[in-house]
């Protein structure tokens, strides 16, 4: 795989598949960020079918500290969170190879405009977001009694655009200080959890088998639209003052 | 033709720049300096890369930002990193950074052969010495020929050999009109080619000397 498949003059859209591609293609040789996102979800979900007692069933209560909650709301519950975290930890990752060797500044000089740098970055992001879910969702298939229908797969679609949209401008903004691992999610988590809540809400539905256009006709997947278009306007707004 | 009028630039309470004035020439001008001076900084500043605290750099009248995607296409910068990724290949590297300045395949491979990296093109970036991720990283610079070249320490970890081949490139640059500030301990090296002269101390300028026609480098 070539990081440069053609010589010529490119415009916006060309440089920044370009950019993109240069991501994977790093990533494909180096295996530096996927790797541990995709051990790191496998390690959740084994736990997770070690613990949870008696789940054959979507539909019964599991007795919580602070009250109960059906199976189906605890597998979701675990899913998004495990997506999450995993997100984060390539997120905070998307960034380093520009810093390394300050090959950012190369790239912060070339005549193109500052929105495909975000573009590029955050479809690199959503690869390693989409072969997480790739992996991690037959995983729970197998493990767990859920169904991975057409509602699913567009709850999935929607987390992703606005996790990948708000999470690739924190991890630019995280790439620029010290403790950068440790300042995404604490820049990220408050101003995710709307999606997330969301996310949660709509899949566990699902889960229990309500029929997807009820569920999609639910306020939460109103939310989640609405979370995305903000998030995708904001990120790519406000990455040209962060990044500079 | 480049101005900088009252730029300053302080890091928390290190002041970095003191005011400088200065106006910069077409043709190439070293800049010397002790460790911690400002050379890096004042090179930062008219990359566009830095914002300084007070002052205005103008080029031909117009301000010089990053943010200008015109001005970005016409700028060269090569700072203490060498701007390469690790995992792409020299050629790669290369072919990359002139695909996104919109240069062909031929510039990439005239490149290489002038800062001697032709056969050693196909290895990965990081496998490189520091002194040929130098000699890669200058040639990354001036891949796109620009019109303004920003050069800091191109001369660290060279031999003879590489040190000559990096100067080479820096004439083969030169044109009427264009405007290169190398920043370098080594002034043996620069001197030997060089415009004029910049010398920073403290974030002040102490000197500043331009080649009278009778002194015109080589």
């Amino acid at each position: 795989m070539s990081a440069v498949p053609a010589p010529g003059a490119r415009g916006w859209a060309g440089k920044t598949l370009l950019l993109a591609r240069k991501d994977l293609v790093i990533e494909v040789r180096g295996r530096d960020t996927l790797p541990p996102m995709l051990v790191f979800s496998l390690a959740v979900t084994l736990l997770l079918a070690f613990t949870l007692p008696d789940t054959s069933r979507p539909s019964a209560r599991v007795v919580l500290p602070v009250g109960t909650a059906s199976v189906a709301d605890v597998l979701a519950g675990f899913l998004w969170v495990t997506v999450l975290f995993a997100g984060l930890v390539g997120f905070a990752r998307s960034f380093e190879v520009e810093r390394h060797e300050g090959a950012i500044d190369a790239l912060l000089l070339v005549p193109l405009d500052r929105s495909g740098l975000y573009l590029a970055k955050a479809m690199t992001n959503l690869a390693f977001i989409v072969a997480v879910e790739l992996f991690l969702f037959p995983v729970f298939a197998v493990l767990f009694p859920i169904g991975l229908g057409a509602g699913v797969v567009a709850v999935v679609v929607l987390v992703d655009v606005g996790f990948v949209a708000i999470g690739t401008l924190f991890a630019a903004l995280a790439a620029q200080t010290r403790s950068r691992e440790l300042m995404l999610p604490v820049l990220a988590f408050p101003v995710l959890v709307p999606v997330f809540i969301a996310a949660v809400e709509l899949t566990s539905d699902l889960f229990l088998g309500r029929p997807t256009g009820v569920v999609v006709g639910a306020g939460w997947f109103g939310i989640l639209v609405a979370f995305d278009l903000i998030y995708a306007v904001v990120g790519a707004l406000a990455f040209e003052y962060v990044i500079e | 033709m480049i101005a900088i009028e009252g730029v300053r630039v302080t890091y928390r309470r290190t002041v970095a720049l003191h005011s400088i004035d200065l106006l910069l020439l077409p043709g190439v001008t070293g800049l010397f300096g002790p460790n911690g001076s400002g050379k890096s900084t004042l090179l930062r500043v008219l990359a566009g890369l830095l914002r300084p605290g007070g002052g205005t750099v103008t080029w031909d009248g117009v301000p010089i930002t990053a943010a200008d995607e015109a001005f970005r296409a016409r700028v060269g910068y090569a700072g203490h990193g060498s701007g390469l990724y690790d995992r792409l290949s020299v050629r790669e590297n290369l072919e990359l950074f002139g695909a996104l300045h919109g240069v062909g395949a031929a510039r990439v491979e005239e490149m290489l052969e002038l800062v001697g990296l032709r056969d050693r093109g196909g290895l990965p970036a990081g496998e490189l010495s520091a002194g040929l991720k130098r000699r890669a990283a200058v040639a990354r610079a001036l891949l796109h020929e620009p019109q303004l070249l920003l050069l800091d320490e191109p001369y660290a970890n060279l031999d003879d050999d590489g040190a000559g081949k990096v100067s080479d490139a820096i004439k083969a640059w030169r044109a009427p009109g264009r405007v290169g500030l190398v920043a370098t301990h080594g002034a043996r090296r620069v001197k030997g080619y060089a415009d004029g002269s910049i010398i920073l101390q403290h974030g002040r300028i102490i000197s500043y000397r331009v080649r009278t026609p009778a002194e015109a480098p080589t």
